[in-house]
């Protein structure tokens, strides 16, 4: 034989070794007592298992699982439902409130689990103004009445509470760290309260929890949870496909809305084996934002500043098409900001408000108010011809949907005589750009917490950015005293059914500024597999995703299916490893002599 | 080879990257301004609280404290925190330099089959051989490696199902030992054979054209003469000859296992420099992007200087110049 032909064979010997190796190990069927694993795949990794430091959404999955909370959240609906606390009463003023924690609660590493926990976890957050507390607990004192009491005390009336969704940690592991810079703190020792723990990060790969024993509402039906990284999102897809993974979270639009063509049906039954796709509402949107100046900062289009130009940009935006062609119809079309997943809170525009296409309409109100094309060039001018109505249009490189929003919007917005001059920026130099002043128009969007009050605070006028160096969060720039009075009145209102209607108040008077112009809401693309587990739940029911959802409760839910295969692990075929190996080496070591030998003649032969 | 030129190198190598650390720390604090204000929008953070994490990540003072600053912390081997969890920049870096060099070293020794392919091909200029290994290494070379690597994901991972989608182990692993380097070569071969096909071009069509350019030399006409055989004077005359500017490539090439792939370690879900780059560029991480474009400077700088210490080696001429 040819030395080329032995190398080939070599080769083939080669791969079929390692393919064969691997197959094996993959495939394994549950077996009694084999580990029960859910792998999710997605697109990003931890930033730090320290809840005091981290702030991907990747990492607060990883908190949802590991903490729980005093009060925690329906999986309908987020109504305020017992969690670490049992029961709660509150005093007559309403600012403070007495939680009875469950009796024997254990951290998962056996040690007890008390009042002082809480105590001291609230307390401590407020004090060093830790990343993930401090927006809940700044105006908080907590004290440990005894081991299963704890009295909580708002300095401000805080129509959040019961609520107390703060992750709480263990003191007897979080008081060292605590006591220098807690932010350093590595944070891997896997010590928690929730149904599952960090066993393991392997960062840039993967991290895998595993069932708490000690979690109150008794151990998870499934042993462990791996997350997986998959930087290509096409790669991710794939994995679900050929089974690597059971669920992804954040599959390209594209390759969702093919997956979901290919879904026999959204009601599967049990063990019918399929993929489902998940387009789940977090509250989150896209808009258009329009420089409103209040700051006094930058050099915005004064055209902006009247209500009938941001009325016309509306006017002139085709959110229908928008939403079909760029969003691929993925997510809702709403007409206001979301400033909480729960859509109670979303108010519905009246039809003679709302600001839906209507480009003749637009062009009515630039010419009633003097913006006309007077020299004929396709662009409308100030009504003193002073300059055009060229706006200043921002996107940001990050976003996937940017592009195609431009098309149109831009294009859109030229059939009605404005034009605009397109820059393209990442995250960080488009907040620069905004804190600065120097835009006109910029496209982006919030992802809201579950009580919209945090949303609503941004769009204040103390909000408003005065100073470049200390950004602020009002990124449109835009001022209303009689926003803000309502704002302060819903704060501090105590009757539910009273706050939402503020709320709605407050959104239609958002909407009908017109300083954002929301093009729609998104919505994460969420797919899983039907043939190993069942018991995926969404969060809020119906419209919400089923993972990275607010609260995370789909993993303590999830039951393997009878058949399913089990341990995926890749440690139960070792035996059968080891026997491929050793042929493999035998094979490898026989072809190597061959060609040695091969050669050896060869070589005489010269 | 003299001491001296030697010494010279070094020197040269030592400057270069001292630019490279000027340059680093200037190049993306030009791009970007603040990166803490975009990394925390919506997080509802008091201004206090912004500010002391601008502190925190030496992003507070004139860009010259931040430079003073940065060069103290380098001179102690220190690479600062990552914007992303506060975890050491070395210690990041460290976790994914072993899957880089498993994986791009091992390709990079895979694509060296392009060398004894291109020398056989220029010393048979225009036979079938050469005409077939130049035709299909214009090929892979030409063919970007996010495209080969999808094509392979597709056809071999999605479709056939023989290799992994991507990682460097299966999913929640524990397995040790033999069973360990198993499934990472099994993990692995896939995307090395991917990088493996976009280098092999390269290296053949160097190897060849060094080739071809001995071909009428003189001295092959002597060894000839002197009734050596074809292959003799192929392997003892016309390939030593023809090795430098090869050698150039392969060390550039070592070089560049530092820098990772970016492109087939993302798509392959690589854990490797690669791909830590890809998610730094993402956030944007600036501590992290100039610890690894550190790394990766220093990686080629090293590599030319290995290489142009062989250059001397191989040719006396060039150490004596």
């Amino acid at each position: 034989m040819k030395r080329q032909s032995w190398g080939i064979a070599l080769a083939v010997a080669a791969g079929g070794l390692i393919v064969g190796t691997t197959q094996v190990t993959t495939t394994g069927a549950s077996s009694p007592g084999a580990t029960v694993t859910l792998t999710v795949g997605l697109q990003q990794d931890l930033d730090t298992p320290n809840v005091t430091a981290g702030y991907l959404v990747a990492s607060y999955e990883l908190w949802n699982l590991q903490y729980a909370t005093l009060t925690d959240k329906a999986a309908n609906d987020f109504a305020t439902i017992p969690g670490l606390a049992e029961s709660w009463t509150a005093s007559n003023d309403g600012l403070t409130y007495t939680y009875t924690l469950r009796d024997g609660l254990k951290w998962s590493d056996d040690q007890p689990l008390t009042a002082e926990d809480v105590a001291w976890t609230i307390n401590t957050s407020r004090d060093q103004v830790w990343l993930n507390h401090s927006a809940v607990t700044a105006n908080l004192t907590a004290v440990a009445l005894d081991d299963r009491t704890v009295e909580i005390t708002s300095a401000v009336p805080d129509p959040k509470l019961p609520t107390m969704d703060v992750y709480i940690l263990p003191k007897h592991i979080w008081e060292e760290p605590a006591a220098g810079d807690v932010t350093t703190y590595e944070a891997l020792d896997g010590v928690g309260s929730g149904p599952f723990t960090l066993k393991e990060w392997k960062p840039g790969q993967e991290w895998t929890m595993e069932a708490n024993p000690n979690y109150w509402q008794g151990v998870a039906a499934i042993d462990q949870v791996v997350f997986r990284l998959y930087t290509d999102g096409g790669a991710m897809a794939a994995a679900l496909e050929n089974g690597e993974i059971d669920a992804a979270h954040n599959l390209p639009a594209e390759l969702f809305v093919e997956m979901s063509k290919h879904v026999p049906s959204p009601d599967l039954r049990d063990g019918e084996q399929g993929i489902v796709t998940v387009a789940g509402e977090q509250g989150g949107f896209t808009e258009l934002a329009m420089n409103g100046m209040a700051g006094g900062l930058g050099d915005g289009h004064p055209a902006l500043l009247d209500i009938d130009v941001r009325h016309a940009v509306a006017l002139a935006i085709n959110r229908d098409e928008l939403f079909e062609r760029v969003a691929l119809g993925i997510g809702t079309q709403r007409d206001t900001l979301g400033v909480s997943p729960n859509t109670e809170w979303n108010p519905e525009i009246p039809a003679d408000q709302q600001l839906n296409y209507d480009p003749a309409k637009a062009n009515e109100l630039l010419d009633n108010g003097g913006y006309l094309d007077t020299d004929g060039d396709g662009v409308r001018e100030m009504p003193d011809g002073s300059r055009s109505l060229t706006f200043r249009y921002a996107e940001r490189s990050e976003s996937t949907q940017a592009e195609g929003i431009r098309e149109l919007v831009t294009g859109w917005l030229a059939e009605v005589g404005i034009a605009t001059e397109v820059s393209v920026y990442d995250d960080t130099q488009l907040t620069d750009i905004i804190a600065s002043g120097e835009y006109d128009m910029f496209v982006w969007g919030w992802t809201p917490f579950v009580d919209p009050d945090t949303l609503l605070s941004y769009f204040k006028c103390d909000q408003v950015t005065t100073d470049v160096a200390n950004p602020l969060y009002n990124d449109a720039n835009w001022c209303s005293p009689e926003y803000d009075a309502l704002y302060a009145e819903q704060n501090q209102e105590l009757d539910h059914a009273r706050r939402v209607e503020i709320v709605h108040e407050m959104l239609t008077l958002f909407h009908n500024e017109s300083t954002y112009v929301v093009l729609y809401h998104d919505a994460e693309t969420q797919a899983y597999r039907t043939d190993r587990f069942e018991g995926w739940l969404r969060q809020p029911a119906d419209i919400g995703p089923v993972l990275f959802s607010n609260s995370s409760p789909t993993y303590y839910n999830l039951k393997p299916l009878a058949g399913g295969t089990g341990d995926d692990s890749g440690d139960s075929s070792t035996a059968m490893t080891i026997l491929l190996i050793a042929g493999g080496v035998a094979v490898l070591a026989a072809a190597g002599f061959v060609v040695i030998r091969s050669r050896s003649r060869r070589d005489e032969r010269d | 080879m003299r001491a001296g030129f030697v010494i010279r190198k070094c020197i040269g190598a030592i400057s270069t990257l001292a630019f490279v650390v000027v340059f680093n720390f200037f190049l993306f604090r030009i791009v970007n301004r603040d990166p803490v204000n975009s990394m925390f929008r919506g997080r509802n953070l008091k201004p206090e609280k912004l500010a002391e994490l601008r502190r925190k990540f030496n992003l507070d003072g004139s860009k010259w404290d931040q430079f003073v600053a940065y060069l103290r912390q380098l001179l102690h081997g220190d690479l600062g925190y990552s914007l992303k969890g506060f975890r050491p920049v070395a210690t990041v870096i460290g976790e994914t330099l072993w899957p880089t060099v498993l994986l791009v070293g091992t390709s990079t020794f895979l694509a060296m089959i392009g060398i004894t392919i291109g020398y056989r091909a220029g010393w048979r200029r225009g036979s079938k051989f050469d005409t077939t290994a130049t035709s299909l290494s214009m090929l892979t070379y030409s063919m970007p490696e996010f495209w080969i690597g999808m094509v392979f994901l597709g056809l071999f991972s999605a479709k056939l199902g023989w290799f992994p989608v991507g990682g460097l182990e299966d999913p929640g692993s524990h397995a040790t030992g033999l069973t360990k380097w198993l499934d990472q070569l099994h993990h692995m071969l896939l995307p090395a054979t991917v990088l493996g096909l976009a280098y092999v071009g390269e290296y053949m069509i160097v190897a060849r054209s060094a080739m071809i350019e001995t071909l009428n030399e003189d001295y092959l006409q002597l060894a000839r003469a002197k009734g050596m055989r074809d292959d003799e004077v192929r392997r003892r005359h016309a390939v030593p000859n023809a090795r430098l500017p090869v050698v150039s490539l392969s060390a550039i090439n070592f070089g560049f296992i530092f820098g990772g792939a970016i492109a087939v370690e993302s798509i392959f879900s690589w854990p490797g420099i690669g791909q830590a780059t890809y998610l730094a560029v993402r956030g944007p991480d600036l501590p992290m992007l100039q610890g690894l474009f550190l790394l990766i400077s220093a990686g080629v700088i090293l590599a030319n200087l290995v290489a142009d210490v062989l250059y001397g080696k191989l040719d006396p001429r060039v150490a004596g110049r």
